[in-house]
C-alpha cells in the first residue's frame, strides 16, 4: 500500500501524520511494504524529507525514536514536488509512484491523504481523476481522506462533497475527524452498551442533563487566517461537538457495522431540535476573549492577536443550550460550551443524573447533596469518573461527594495511540466507522447554519469575556436561567 | 500529631510542566513504592502572601497546622498559592514546585499531590493559575491563611471555591475581618467556615442545654451580657455576641460588651444579668461550665481536636453553616453599620 500525502510537508504531516505512521511502524501494524509519499510544491529530496520526517517524530510521537526502527521506516518514505497546477500537473507523481510500487513490489492500493486547505480539495481530487490515479474498482484500492473543515457553510460543504463524489464513490471517502479516534471518545459506546449499569439509565427519566466542554486554553494563535474566517461554532460544534453529542445519545445500533452506527447517529442530529431566529439569542452564546490572563500572565484579546481585524466580530466561545426531540431524550437539556483562551485545556462529557428527592440524606435545604455525574474525559487525563455521595467514616451521619475514578494511564499502563493512529489504519483497513458520512456532515451544517445566519444578521457588539475566564456572564447566564450551573473543570 | 509520610517527593517545576511533571511523579513513585492509591477528595487551594523568596519548596507547607497532616486526614490536590509582595510587573515571574506525598501502613499506601505555585503577578491574574491547576470535578476550598481584616480575600478567587476556610483567631480589627467575609453570607454557593468558630460549639451547646432548665440561659431584651476573653481571643468573643444578637440562642439581645480581660484560665467569660440574677459561662481549653446562682454547674467538655483534625472536619463539612451565617450578620450590622 502507498499512502500519499498531499501537503506532505505541512505542518498537520509534520506533527501529526508521520508520527502516526511511525507508531504504526513500530507497532507493526502498517501493512507489508507500506510506502509513504510527500507531495508538494516545495523542492524537497527523499534524503530532506526523511529529515522533515524524522524531526516531526522525535518532537511529536508518543514514543522515542527507536533508530532500528526509523531506519526501516524511513526507508519507505519519499517526496515528490508536484502541483496540482496544469494538465500535468500531477504527472511526476504518477511517474514516481509507479517506480516506487513497482520497485518495491507493491500492490498498487493507495490511500490519498488531502492535508492540505479545503479550497484545495477539488482541484486535487480533480486532478487525481485526471491524472487516472482513481478506480472505482476494489482492486487496486483507492481512498480518500479529507480533513475538516468541510467547508464553511451548507452550500460549501455540498460544493466539496459534490466534487469529491465525481471522482470517489462514498465507501472509497474518509471524512476524519481527528475527536472519533480518540480511546476515550471510542469507549463511548463501549461505556454504554457493554455496561449493563450505565444504559438504562441514558434517558429522559433519570438524566437531568448532559453537558459537554471542549476547552482549549491557547489564543488563535498562528492560525488567525483561517479562525477569523471560521470561529467557534464552525470549527468546533459543526463537527466536533455535534459528532460527541450523537455518539452519547444515539440509540443503540443493531450491529457494530459502520453503516449501522452512522446511520444511528445521523438520527441524532436529525432530531435536534432546530434553532432559528429569536430561539438563537435565547439559546446560543457567543463571545470574544478579551484581554486576560493566562496563568498569571497576561494575554492580549482576540481583537490585538496578529492578523486579527481589530474589528473582528468572530466568535472564540459558543455556548449553546441543545434539544433533542426523540423518545428517549425529550426535554432534556444538551448544553454545549467551547473556547479559546479558557483556563485549561480539556474536553470532557459530563451526564448530570436527577437529583434525589428532598427527603432522607437530601432534606437539609442549606447542604443539598450533589448530582450524580458520570464524567467521560477525553483529554487531558482520559478516563471516567462517577460522582457518588457517601457516608464520612463517624458517630454521626454526615455525607461527602465521592468519585469512583478510572485513568486510562494508570489503569492500562503505556503510552495510549494517538487518535490519527488509530483512523489512519482504518483507512488502511477499509473501516469507516470513525469518519463522518456526507449525510452526517450536511445534517450538521443544516442545523448550524440557522444560527450563522441569524448572528450575520445582528450588529450589537459581542459579548466578551477576559482571558483566563471560562466564558462570558451571559454563558453562566444561559445555564442559571434553568437551575443549573456549568461544571467546574 | 504529625502524619508520618512515607514517601515524599519534590521537584521544582513550571507552570507549563505541572501536570506532566506530576504525572512522572506517579511513575517514578510507582516503580520504588508498594502499590500507591491516588487519593483525592477535594481540591485545596491555600493562599499565602509571601515576601519574594526563592524557588518553591516542600517549606511552603510549614505553615501551622502542617498541611501534610491535613492531607493525611483528608486527601487533597493541595495547590499552594504564594502571592509575593513585590512591585508588580506585566511579566511577573512564576516559579513552581510540584510533589506527591505518600501516607498509609505498606498495605495501604495513598499519595497525595502537591502544587506550590509563586508569582507575583497581578491580584487579579490570581484566579486564572488556580482555575489551571485545580481538578473542576471535586469541590474546592480556598483556605485563606491570611489575617482577612488586612488581607481581604480576593472575590474572583474565593468565589471559585465551594468553601472558604479561614481562622478569626488572626483577625487583628474583628470589624473589619466581618467586613471582609459579611459579602459572602448568603451566597449559596459559598460555605465560610471558621475554624475559630468551631472552638464556640462547645459554648453554644452548653447555652442551649441550660436553657432547657429555663432561668438566666433563655434570653430577654432586658439581659445584660458581658463577655471577657483572653488577650487574642477577641474574635472568638464577638463571634459569641454575634451569635446571642442574632437570637440563635433564644431572642436577639441588645449588643453584648465584650471586654478583656478573662480571669484565671478562661478562654472565655460570658456573665449574663438580670435584675439581681447572674449567670457565668466559661470556656476554657478543657470544657464550658455553666454557673447560675447556687446551682450545681452544668459542664460540657470540650473535645480534644488537634488543628489538623480541626481542618479536615471542616474540609469534610461542605453544607452551609446557617449560625456562622447569622453572626456574622449579627456581627456586621453592629460593628459596620454607624
Amino acid at each position: 500500500m502507498t499512502i500519499v500525502i498531499f501537503g506532505g510537508n505541512g505542518d498537520l504531516a509534520h506533527r501529526k501524520l508521520l508520527p502516526a505512521l511511525y507508531n504504526l511502524h513500530v507497532d507493526a501494524l502498517l501493512p507489508p511494504r507500506t510506502a509513504i509519499v510527500g507531495v508538494g510544491r516545495k523542492e524537497m529530496t527523499d534524503e530532506a524529507y526523511r529529515e522533515f520526517a524524522k524531526d516531526g517524530v522525535t518532537k511529536f510521537s508518543r514514543r522515542p525514536i527507536d533508530e532500528a526502527a526509523w531506519a526501516a521506516f524511513a526507508a519507505a518514505i519519499f517526496f515528490v514536488n508536484a502541483s496540482i497546477d496544469g494538465e500535468q500537473g500531477l504527472a511526476p507523481l504518477g511517474a514516481r509512484l509507479d517506480i516506487i510500487e513497482h520497485e518495491g513490489q507493491r500492490s498498487g492500493d493507495r490511500v490519498y491523504y488531502l492535508a492540505v486547505p479545503p479550497t484545495l480539495f477539488a482541484p486535487t481530487v480533480q486532478q487525481l481523476a485526471r491524472a487516472r490515479f482513481v478506480t472505482k474498482e476494489d482492486q487496486p484500492i483507492a481512498r480518500i481522506i479529507v480533513e475538516k473543515p468541510i467547508g464553511r457553510d451548507l452550500e460549501s460543504a455540498r460544493a466539496i462533497n459534490d466534487a469529491i463524489a465525481a471522482v470517489f464513490d462514498e465507501r472509497q471517502i474518509y471524512r476524519i475527524d481527528h475527536y472519533l479516534g480518540k480511546e476515550t471518545v471510542q469507549n463511548i459506546l463501549v461505556l454504554r452498551f457493554a455496561n449493563s449499569i450505565f444504559e438504562p439509565l441514558f434517558n429522559q427519566k433519570y438524566v437531568d442533563h448532559v453537558q459537554i466542554t471542549v476547552a482549549e486554553a491557547e489564543g488563535v494563535g498562528t492560525r488567525a487566517g483561517y479562525y477569523e474566517q471560521a470561529g467557534a461554532l464552525r470549527d468546533m460544534v459543526q463537527n466536533h461537538m455535534l459528532q460527541l453529542l450523537s455518539l452519547v445519545a444515539m440509540e443503540p445500533p443493531h450491529a457494530l457495522a459502520a453503516d449501522v452506527i452512522r446511520d444511528e447517529k445521523l438520527e441524532i442530529l436529525q432530531s435536534l431540535r432546530p434553532l432559528a431566529g429569536a430561539a438563537v439569542d435565547a439559546n446560543v452564546v457567543r463571545a470574544q476573549y478579551a484581554a486576560g490572563f493566562d496563568v498569571g500572565k497576561p494575554a492580549p484579546g482576540y481583537r490585538e492577536e496578529p492578523g486579527v481585524d481589530p474589528q473582528s466580530r468572530i466568535e472564540t466561545f459558543v455556548a449553546l443550550q441543545i434539544f433533542i426531540d426523540n423518545w428517549r431524550w425529550a426535554g432534556v437539556p444538551f448544553f454545549l460550551r467551547t473556547g479559546k483562551r479558557l483556563p485549561k485545556r480539556a474536553i470532557e462529557i459530563s451526564v448530570h443524573l436527577k437529583e434525589v428527592p428532598p427527603i432522607l440524606f437530601n432534606a437539609d435545604p442549606s447542604a443539598r447533596l450533589d448530582q450524580n455525574i458520570l464524567t467521560i474525559r477525553i483529554q487531558p487525563d482520559e478516563g471516567m469518573s462517577l460522582g457518588i455521595s457517601s457516608k464520612i467514616p463517624g458517630p454521626q451521619v454526615r455525607i461527602y461527594p465521592v468519585k469512583l475514578d478510572f485513568h486510562y494511564g494508570s489503569t492500562f499502563g503505556g503510552s495510549t495511540p494517538e487518535a490519527y493512529e488509530r483512523l489512519l489504519l482504518d483507512v488502511m483497513h477499509g473501516d469507516p466507522t470513525l469518519f463522518m458520512r456526507r449525510d452526517a456532515v450536511e445534517a450538521a451544517w443544516r442545523w448550524v447554519m440557522p444560527i450563522l445566519e441569524r448572528w450575520t444578521a445582528q450588529t450589537d457588539p459581542l459579548p466578551t469575556y477576559p482571558a483566563g475566564n471560562w466564558g462570558p456572564a451571559e454563558a453562566d447566564r444561559l445555564l442559571e436561567s434553568t437551575g443549573r450551573r456549568w461544571r467546574p473543570l | 500529631m504529625a502524619a508520618v509520610v512515607a514517601t515524599r517527593l519534590f521537584r521544582a517545576s513550571t507552570p507549563e510542566a505541572i501536570e506532566p511533571d506530576l504525572a512522572a511523579l506517579w511513575r517514578e513513585i510507582a516503580e520504588t513504592d508498594a502499590p500507591i492509591a491516588r487519593a483525592v477528595m477535594s481540591n485545596l487551594v491555600v493562599f499565602r502572601s509571601r515576601a519574594a523568596a526563592p524557588q518553591p519548596s516542600t517549606a511552603a507547607l510549614a505553615i501551622d497546622p502542617p498541611l501534610e497532616d491535613v492531607l493525611a486526614l483528608h486527601p487533597s490536590r493541595l495547590i499552594v498559592l504564594e502571592h509575593e509582595q513585590v512591585e508588580r510587573t506585566a511579566d511577573a515571574p512564576f516559579t513552581a514546585g510540584v510533589g506527591i506525598a505518600v501516607f498509609g501502613p505498606e498495605h495501604a499506601r495513598y499519595g497525595v499531590e502537591q502544587i506550590v505555585a509563586r508569582s507575583a503577578c497581578a491580584e487579579a491574574a490570581l484566579p486564572s493559575i488556580v482555575r489551571r491547576f485545580i481538578r473542576g470535578d471535586l469541590p474546592t476550598t480556598v483556605w485563606w491563611t491570611e489575617d482577612l481584616s488586612q488581607v481581604a480575600p480576593l472575590g474572583a478567587l474565593v468565589t471559585m471555591g465551594r468553601q472558604l476556610l479561614y481562622d478569626s483567631r488572626q483577625w487583628s480589627d474583628v470589624a473589619g475581618g466581618v467586613r471582609a467575609v459579611g459579602p459572602l453570607v448568603g451566597d449559596r454557593y459559598a460555605d465560610l467556615a471558621d475554624l475559630n468558630w468551631r472552638r464556640l460549639s462547645p459554648v453554644r451547646r452548653a447555652l442551649a442545654h441550660a436553657s432547657q432548665a429555663g432561668g438566666l440561659a433563655v434570653l430577654s431584651r432586658d439581659t445584660t451580657v458581658q463577655i471577657a476573653h483572653r488577650p487574642g481571643e477577641s474574635a472568638l468573643a464577638w463571634l459569641l455576641a454575634g451569635t446571642l444578637m442574632a437570637g440563635q440562642q433564644g431572642p436577639a439581645v441588645p449588643p453584648p460588651r465584650v471586654d478583656d480581660p478573662a480571669p484565671g484560665d478562661a478562654v472565655l467569660r460570658m456573665t449574663i444579668r438580670r435584675g439581681s440574677s447572674e449567670m457565668t459561662v466559661t470556656l476554657t481549653d478543657q470544657s464550658v461550665v455553666v454557673v447560675e446562682g447556687s446551682g450545681t454547674p452544668l459542664v460540657v467538655a470540650v473535645p480534644v481536636e488537634h488543628e489538623a483534625d480541626a481542618v479536615a472536619a471542616e474540609l469534610r463539612t461542605l453544607s452551609q453553616d446557617a449560625d456562622l451565617g447569622a453572626a456574622i450578620g449579627a456581627l456586621d450590622r453592629h460593628l459596620n453599620t454607624k
